[in-house]
């Protein structure tokens, strides 16, 4: 073995001592999820899905109006952010030189990193206050506030991805401009833009801090209309994890074994998208 | 045959600029019905921006600025409404571009279906086959019209696109280049396709090319653009035994 073996041996083995050490933290999160999580659900059973918390020091119980809450809060700010997100996305596109539209864009480049916990205030302040009440509707709001700039930008890319080719077949034969773009560009520049919506769609599964001050934090109930409270797993887990009740940490990390699933659930499903071939 | 009074296209003093440049330089000519018109010169010589002013693919070029006059059977496509001026026309572009997630079916049909050309399916049916049988391309497809165009070959990928640009039933065909990008067995299939349509159909084809061969193979009137001018227009044959332009008498030898 001469100098540039050993030489190119070494820095392999860096290579992947390196990124084992980048790696091994995400499996301890997933491992520790689903070691602590999976004994939890296993000893609540069925009912860890369908039933109410449990008073301190009082078994297991479920976390159904968590879920439901987490469920139904996704769905409603995809309801309120998607559409929006998708007609900001195709006016940028559409209308770069614009004025309005180049502030579309950088404005949803900016929201990217917004802090969630401001969103969560802001909500607070214009809808909750003057309502008087929290309610799921302020908490999708904030959601639907987290999730516009990702599914814009995800949506804008898609779009401005559609090779101009295409578009100018489009005019030639005739089409509007909406037909051009919401009956060719859209339909081929679909998978990134289901993909975009489903990143969003898992972004809001997970939050948390938009949520504090919006969603009234009931966890007993099912919410039945947009003006009820709710509750997130995800709150459910930050205030569980923070009790003294060695049961509530257990549901706390049962909860987070579902949440993950769900989590991934949806990921795995974006993966199928962008993984089919696109020609 | 029956003789059309009348010109389909005429051009009078096209100037276009892009971005500030002069691409296209006081153009004019005059090409009667049912005619082929070869468009000819070098790369980069303004054929393809001269194909969009006519059917105004141009206004979606930015700053594109278009003077002169173009008529398409009469209509002023400037004083016109752009969509309506398009729906004249079709065109085929250089590279083949069927829309990728539809299918060979819906690529013919998405026309005539989105400019509400027709009533109802079997109406549908029956253009899609009459287009793709004008485009020399049923018989390869009939038994599998649901595929998506990517199975295909480039030339057949090509014949597609013509078929969805005949499908609107166009006075004037547009075609920048079609061979270009196509093995030669395609492109010869092609060249027959625009043939038979000028020999069953109220049509006129305008074809943008690069190489002499195939404007004096094909067309009955030439234009040789070079840098944006005009220098020589006329019939094919009299360009081809004749021609009175020294830059023309090169190009045709390939020297230019």
């Amino acid at each position: 073995m001469d100098a540039r073996e050993i030489k190119e041996k070494i820095f392999l083995a860096v290579v992947v001592i390196l990124s084992l050490a980048a790696v091994l933290p995400v499996f301890h999160v997933f491992l520790s999820v689903i070691w602590n999580g999976l004994g939890v659900i296993m000893k609540a059973g069925p009912r860890f899905l369908l039933d109410v918390p449990p008073a301190p020091n009082a078994g297991l119980g479920g976390i159904a109006p968590s879920l439901a809450g987490t469920l139904l809060l996704a769905v409603l700010s995809s309801l309120l952010g998607i559409p929006l997100s998708l007609f900001a996305a195709v006016f940028a596109v559409e209308f770069p030189d614009n004025p309005l539209a180049k502030g579309v864009r950088v404005l949803s480049k900016a929201l990217l990193e917004i802090p969630s916990v401001v969103v969560g205030m802001l909500v607070y302040a214009i809808l909750v206050v003057p309502m008087g009440r929290f309610s799921m509707l302020a908490g999708a709001l904030a959601l639907a506030i987290m999730m516009i700039p990702y599914v814009t930008t995800y949506v804008e890319q898609a779009l401005e991805g559609v090779p101009f080719t295409y578009r100018e077949a489009g005019f030639a034969l005739g089409l509007s401009r909406p037909k051009v773009v919401f009956d060719i560009m859209v339909g081929i520049a679909r998978r990134g833009i289901l993909t975009g919506m489903l990143i969003g769609f898992a972004k809001v599964l997970g939050e948390t801090a938009p949520l504090l001050f919006t969603l009234g934090r009931d966890r007993y109930n099912i919410p039945l209309g947009p003006l009820d409270y709710g509750d997130s797993i995800s709150l459910l887990i930050f205030d569980y994890a923070q009790t003294p009740y060695a049961n509530m940490h257990q549901v706390a990390w049962g909860a987070a074994l579902v949440l993950t699933l769900m989590f991934l659930a949806v990921f795995l499903i974006s993966r199928r998208f962008t993984e089919e071939v696109f020609l | 045959m029956i003789e059309e009074k009348g010109y389909a296209l005429q051009i009078e003093g096209l100037n276009v600029w892009i971005r500030g440049k002069h691409i296209i330089k006081g153009v004019g000519l005059e090409v009667p019905k049912r005619r082929i018109l070869a468009v000819m010169g070098p790369s980069g010589s303004g054929k393809s921006t001269l194909l969009r002013a006519i059917n105004r693919l141009i206004d979606l070029i930015p700053e594109s600025r278009v003077e002169g006059k173009v008529l398409v059977y009469g209509t002023d496509v400037y004083r016109e409404d752009p969509y309506r001026v398009r729906r004249l026309m079709g065109m085929v572009f250089q590279t083949p571009n069927p829309f990728p997630n539809m299918s060979i079916y819906e690529n013919v049909a998405i026309g005539p279906k989105l400019n509400r050309l027709v009533k109802n399916k079997e109406e549908l049916d029956e253009l899609v086959k009459w287009a793709l049988e004008k485009a020399m391309l049923w018989d390869e497809v009939k038994d599998r019209l649901d595929d998506p165009p990517h199975r295909l070959s480039g030339g057949q990928q090509q014949r597609l696109c013509l078929a969805r640009a005949l499908a609107l039933k166009p006075k004037l065909l547009l075609l920048d280049e079609p061979t270009g990008n196509v093995d030669p067995v395609n492109a010869v299939k092609i060249e027959e396709a625009l043939r038979s349509l000028l020999r069953d159909l109220e049509i006129t084809i305008v074809l943008v090319t690069h190489t002499p061969h195939q404007a004096v193979r094909i067309s009955d009137y030439i234009a040789f653009i070079y840098m944006g001018e005009l220098v020589e227009f006329g019939l094919t044959d009299a360009i081809a035994l004749n021609p009175k332009h020294e830059l023309t008498v090169k190009f045709l030898r390939g020297e230019v």
